[in-house]
C-alpha cells in the first residue's frame, strides 16, 4: 500500500495531496486502488480523496510565531503567601524592545496572573480576566473569585484554543490567597492547556534554570525572607544564562492580608567575579 | 532565493521604512521617510506614511502598503463613527463644534490594536499611533507586528529603526520643547537613512498640539550629514512641475 | 369603544387623537406604585438613594436591591417594576461592557445614557412589546467629571443636577430643589437625602429600608453602596430629624 503523503504546504494545510498535484503519484495510486474498487469515494467518479480542510472555511493558516514576547516567571508558595517574579522586559525576537512592561496583573483583590509569551495574547487574556472582575463587581456580594476559580477558568480558556488549533502564545502563572480554604494558591497552565498545581513553578526557559534550584532548596514552611532570598537566587541564574531577561525585576507578594502587590521595579546584585572573565584560558593554555 | 534587481515584478509593495514618533511638552511629532520599495527597486520615492486618522490623531504605517492603507481606512470609518456618537448627542456642555472630530488618542490605538491582533496571521503591519487629547494630553503609542498595544513616551518602527535604538534610547529628553524635538527626530531619520536601504528621500513630519497640526517636510539638503556621506549638491530646491 | 378618545391606549402603535401614546402614560404610572428614587449631583461625585418598600416582613433584610452597579464608574438606581428595572440594568451593562470591550475605555456618560434611551424608546414602537414600567437614575463619571441622568419609560433622557421619581415624586423634588446642587460634599449629601426619603415616607405605607449608593472621590471613582457606617449614620439622622419633625407638629 502506497503510503498518503500528508501536506505540510502552508497553501493547503493539513491533508493529503490532492488530486491533479502529482500525476505520477496519482497513477500509483490508481493501480493500487483499482485493486480494491469496493472503496466507494475512491472509485471512479469521486470527488476527491480524503482531506483534513474544513470545507466551510476554506484554506487558513494557523501557524502562529510570537513577536513580542516576555520570558520566563518565577513564583513559590511560603507560609503565609505566595512570591511571584519577573524581569520587565518584552523581545521582540531577541531585540530588546520595551524594557518597563508590567508582566504581572492584578486579578480582583487575591489573584496575581503572571505571563510568559506573547505580549499580545496575554492582553487579550487580560481583557477576559477584567470582563470577569467586571461581573464581580456588578454582582456585589463581597465574594470575588478565588485563585483556584481564575486558574481553572483560564486553564478552560488555553485548551479551548488550542483545540481550534489558534492557541495563545502564552505560559500563565496564577499565584493567590485562598480565602476559601484559607491557604495560598500556586499553578501554571501552559499555550495548550497543560496545567498544575505546585509549591513552586517556572515557566519558560526558568523551568529549566530555576526549578532545579527551587527542587534543591524549597521547603515547607518557609519564612517571607527565605523566600525571597530563593526566588532572588533563582533570578540571578535566569539573568546569567537567559539571553531574553534584563536585571530590572517586579516582585509580587499575595498573602491573607488584603490586596495583593505588586513591587516598583528593582535590580538584583549580579556577580562578575568569575575568573574566566579576566582570564578565560587559565586552566587551558593555548587554547581560545 | 536571491534577490535581483528585477525581482521587484513578483515582490509586493512594502514600506521598508523608518518611521518614529515622540511626545514633547505640550504635543507630539511624527515623522517618517519617504521611501517605498519592491525589492530593490523604489516604487515611490515621495510616498507619505504618515496618515490622518481624525483632527487629532495620525497614523505612521510601515509593512505592506496595501494592509497598512486599508487598516487605516477601516480605522478612521470606526472613529468617525465614534466620534459622532462620543461628541454629537447634545447632553456634553461647554463643547464647541469645532472639537466635532477630536477622539481620545487611546481609543484610536485600542481600535487599530484590534485589527492587527484579530488579523495577526494575515497582516503584516507596524503602526505607531500619535496625537494629542484634553484628557491625557500628548500621546504615542506603539502597535508592533502581533497586534499589542504599548504607550511610550517614542515609539520607532520600520526597517532603519534597528540602526538608531542606541541613538534615541542615549539622547531622549524628557518634556523636550517642540523645535527641539523636531530637530532631534530629524537627525534620527537622517541617520537612519543613512545605514538603511530600505529609508530614503525626504522626512516627513508632523506635528500635533491642542490648536491642530501641522506638516512639514525636510529635504536632503537639510538632513544631517553622515559619516562617510556627503553635503547634498541641489541646485532645484523649489518643487519641480 | 364607545366615544371619542378610547380604544387608543391598547398599544404604542396609536396615537390618541390628541397626541398621546397611552401606553407610555400607564407605564409612567406603574413608575409612581414604585418607591421614590432620588439622586444629586455633588461638588464631587453623584449621590443616589432609594425607598424600597417591603412586603413582607419575611424578607430577609437587604436583599433585592434596587441599586445596581453597571460598571466600575456607572450605577443606576431604579424605581417601579422591580424585574423591568433589572432588564434595564442588565442592558446598561452590556452596553458598557460593550463599549470597554471595543474602545478599550469605559463609556462616557453621554454614550450610555443615550444608548439607553434609545433601548428605552425602541419598545415603545411596536405593537409586540410593553414599554417599561420602570425609570432609572444614571449616576457616572468619565473624563469629563460627574454626571447624572434620568431615564423614563417613554426614551426620555436628561441630563439633571437633582431628581425624583417614583411614588411622591412631586413632594420629594420640592425637597431635593433646596439642595445646593455641585457645592454639597457626597459625604453630607448622603444624610441629606436619607432626610429627604425618611421625610417623604408615607406611613400608611408598609416598612421600607432606605438604600444609599454614591459614586465620588470617598468611593474612588467607583459606583458604590455607601459603606454601612456611614449609610448608618445618615439614617440615625434622618430618624432624628423626623421625630424633631413630629414633635414640633404636635406641639
Amino acid at each position: 500500500m502506497i503510503p498518503s503523503r500528508t501536506s505540510h504546504s502552508s497553501s493547503i494545510g493539513p491533508g493529503v495531496v490532492p488530486r491533479g498535484a502529482d500525476p505520477a503519484y496519482d497513477e500509483e495510486v490508481k493501480r493500487e486502488y483499482d485493486l480494491r474498487k469496493n472503496i466507494p469515494h475512491l472509485g471512479k467518479g469521486s470527488k476527491g480523496r480524503p482531506f483534513s480542510i474544513d470545507p466551510n472555511v476554506g484554506v487558513m493558516t494557523r501557524t502562529q510565531t510570537p513577536y513580542v514576547t516576555g520570558t520566563s516567571v518565577l513564583a513559590v508558595k511560603y507560609k503565609d503567601g505566595v512570591l511571584m517574579a519577573c524581569d520587565t522586559l518584552a523581545c521582540y525576537g531577541s531585540t530588546k524592545r520595551y524594557k518597563s512592561i508590567q508582566r504581572m496583573k492584578l486579578v480582583g483583590k487575591y489573584t496575581v496572573v503572571g505571563f510568559t509569551g506573547e505580549l499580545s495574547d496575554f492582553d487579550y487574556i487580560s481583557t477576559l480576566l477584567d470582563e470577569l472582575e467586571m461581573t464581580d463587581f456588578c454582582q456585589d456580594d463581597e465574594c470575588p473569585r478565588t485563585p483556584k476559580e481564575i486558574y481553572n477558568y483560564l486553564v478552560r480558556v488555553m485548551y479551548n484554543r488550542r483545540n481550534k488549533f489558534d492557541p495563545l502564545w502564552n505560559s500563565l502563572v496564577i499565584s493567590g490567597w485562598d480565602y476559601v480554604e484559607k491557604k495560598p494558591f500556586l499553578g501554571c497552565v501552559g499555550m495548550i492547556g497543560q496545567h498544575y498545581v505546585d509549591d513552586h513553578v517556572a515557566t519558560g526557559f526558568g523551568n529549566h534554570l530555576a526549578r532545579p534550584l527551587f527542587r534543591e532548596s524549597w521547603k515547607e514552611e518557609m519564612t517571607e525572607q527565605e523566600a525571597e532570598k530563593l526566588l532572588k537566587s533563582a533570578l540571578l541564574s535566569c539573568v546569567m544564562r537567559d539571553k531574553q531577561m534584563m536585571n530590572k525585576f517586579q516582585l509580587s507578594k499575595i498573602t491573607a492580608d488584603g490586596p495583593g502587590e505588586i513591587s516598583e521595579p528593582f535590580a538584583i546584585d549580579t556577580r562578575w567575579g568569575y575568573e574566566n572573565y579576566v582570564n578565560p584560558t587559565k586552566y587551558a593554555p593555548g587554547a581560545w | 532565493m536571491e534577490e535581483t534587481p528585477v525581482d521587484f515584478l513578483s515582490i509586493p509593495v512594502s514600506t521598508g521604512t523608518t518611521i518614529l514618533a515622540c511626545a514633547y511638552r505640550t504635543g507630539v511629532v511624527l515623522a517618517a521617510d519617504s521611501r517605498t520599495s519592491t525589492g530593490a527597486y523604489v516604487a515611490n520615492r515621495a510616498s507619505d506614511k504618515i496618515t490622518q486618522i481624525c483632527d487629532n490623531v495620525w497614523m505612521c504605517r510601515s509593512g505592506s502598503a496595501a494592509d497598512t492603507q486599508n487598516v487605516a481606512a477601516y480605522v478612521k470609518r470606526m472613529v468617525e463613527e465614534h466620534a459622532m456618537e462620543r461628541n454629537g448627542t447634545g447632553f456634553r456642555e461647554n463643547e464647541s463644534n469645532d472639537r466635532a472630530m477630536m477622539v481620545d488618542v487611546r481609543v484610536v490605538a485600542k481600535l487599530t490594536q484590534k485589527i492587527a491582533y484579530e488579523n495577526k496571521e494575515k497582516l503584516q503591519a507596524g503602526m505607531i499611533i500619535a496625537g494629542w487629547d484634553r484628557v491625557r494630553g500628548p500621546q504615542v503609542y506603539g502597535i508592533p507586528l502581533g497586534g499589542s498595544m504599548l504607550e511610550a513616551p517614542f515609539s520607532v518602527s520600520g526597517s532603519g529603526s534597528a540602526y538608531i535604538y542606541g541613538y534615541l534610547d542615549n539622547t531622549y529628553k524628557e518634556n523636550m520643547e517642540r523645535e527641539e524635538c523636531e530637530k532631534w527626530m530629524t537627525e534620527a531619520i537622517s541617520l537612519a537613512i543613512a545605514r538603511d536601504a530600505s529609508s530614503g528621500g525626504v522626512i516627513r513630519l508632523v506635528t500635533i498640539h491642542e490648536n491642530g497640526c501641522e506638516k512639514q517636510c525636510v529635504l536632503p539638503k537639510d538632513h544631517k550629514v553622515c559619516d562617510g556621506e556627503l553635503e547634498q549638491v541641489a541646485t532645484t530646491t523649489t518643487a519641480m512641475v | 369603544m364607545s366615544g371619542i378618545g378610547t380604544g387608543y391606549d391598547l398599544s404604542t402603535t396609536t396615537y390618541s387623537p390628541d397626541g398621546k401614546v397611552f401606553q407610555v402614560e400607564y407605564a409612567c404610572k406603574a413608575v409612581e406604585n414604585g418607591g421614590l428614587a432620588i439622586g444629586c449631583k455633588c461638588k464631587d461625585g453623584v449621590v443616589v438613594a432609594v425607598e424600597k418598600l417591603v412586603q413582607s416582613k419575611m424578607l430577609v433584610p437587604g436583599t433585592n436591591k434596587r441599586i445596581h452597579a453597571v460598571s466600575k464608574h456607572a450605577g443606576m438606581a431604579g424605581t417601579g417594576l422591580v424585574p423591568d428595572v433589572r432588564t434595564v440594568v442588565d442592558r446598561a451593562r452590556e452596553e458598557a461592557a460593550n463599549y470597554l470591550s471595543f474602545y478599550g475605555d469605559a463609556i462616557p456618560a453621554n454614550v450610555l445614557a443615550d444608548r439607553m434611551a434609545h433601548y428605552y424608546h425602541l419598545f415603545t414602537l411596536y405593537w409586540s412589546v410593553r414599554p417599561f414600567g420602570a425609570s432609572v437614575i444614571l449616576a457616572t463619571k468619565d473624563s469629563n467629571g460627574y454626571h447624572m441622568y434620568v431615564l423614563e419609560p417613554s426614551g426620555e433622557c436628561h441630563k439633571m443636577n437633582g431628581c425624583a421619581i417614583g411614588k411622591n415624586k412631586a413632594a420629594a423634588k420640592t425637597e431635593i430643589e433646596k439642595l445646593k446642587f455641585g457645592e454639597v460634599l457626597a459625604k453630607d449629601c448622603v444624610k441629606e437625602l436619607a432626610r429627604v426619603i425618611y421625610k417623604i415616607h408615607d406611613e400608611k405605607d408598609k416598612d421600607f429600608e432606605c438604600e444609599l449608593g454614591w459614586i465620588c472621590e470617598d468611593s474612588k471613582g467607583e459606583f458604590r453602596r455607601v459603606p454601612k457606617e456611614v449609610a448608618d449614620e445618615a439614617i440615625a439622622l434622618a430618624k432624628a430629624a423626623l421625630e424633631e419633625d413630629d414633635d414640633m407638629d404636635d406641639a
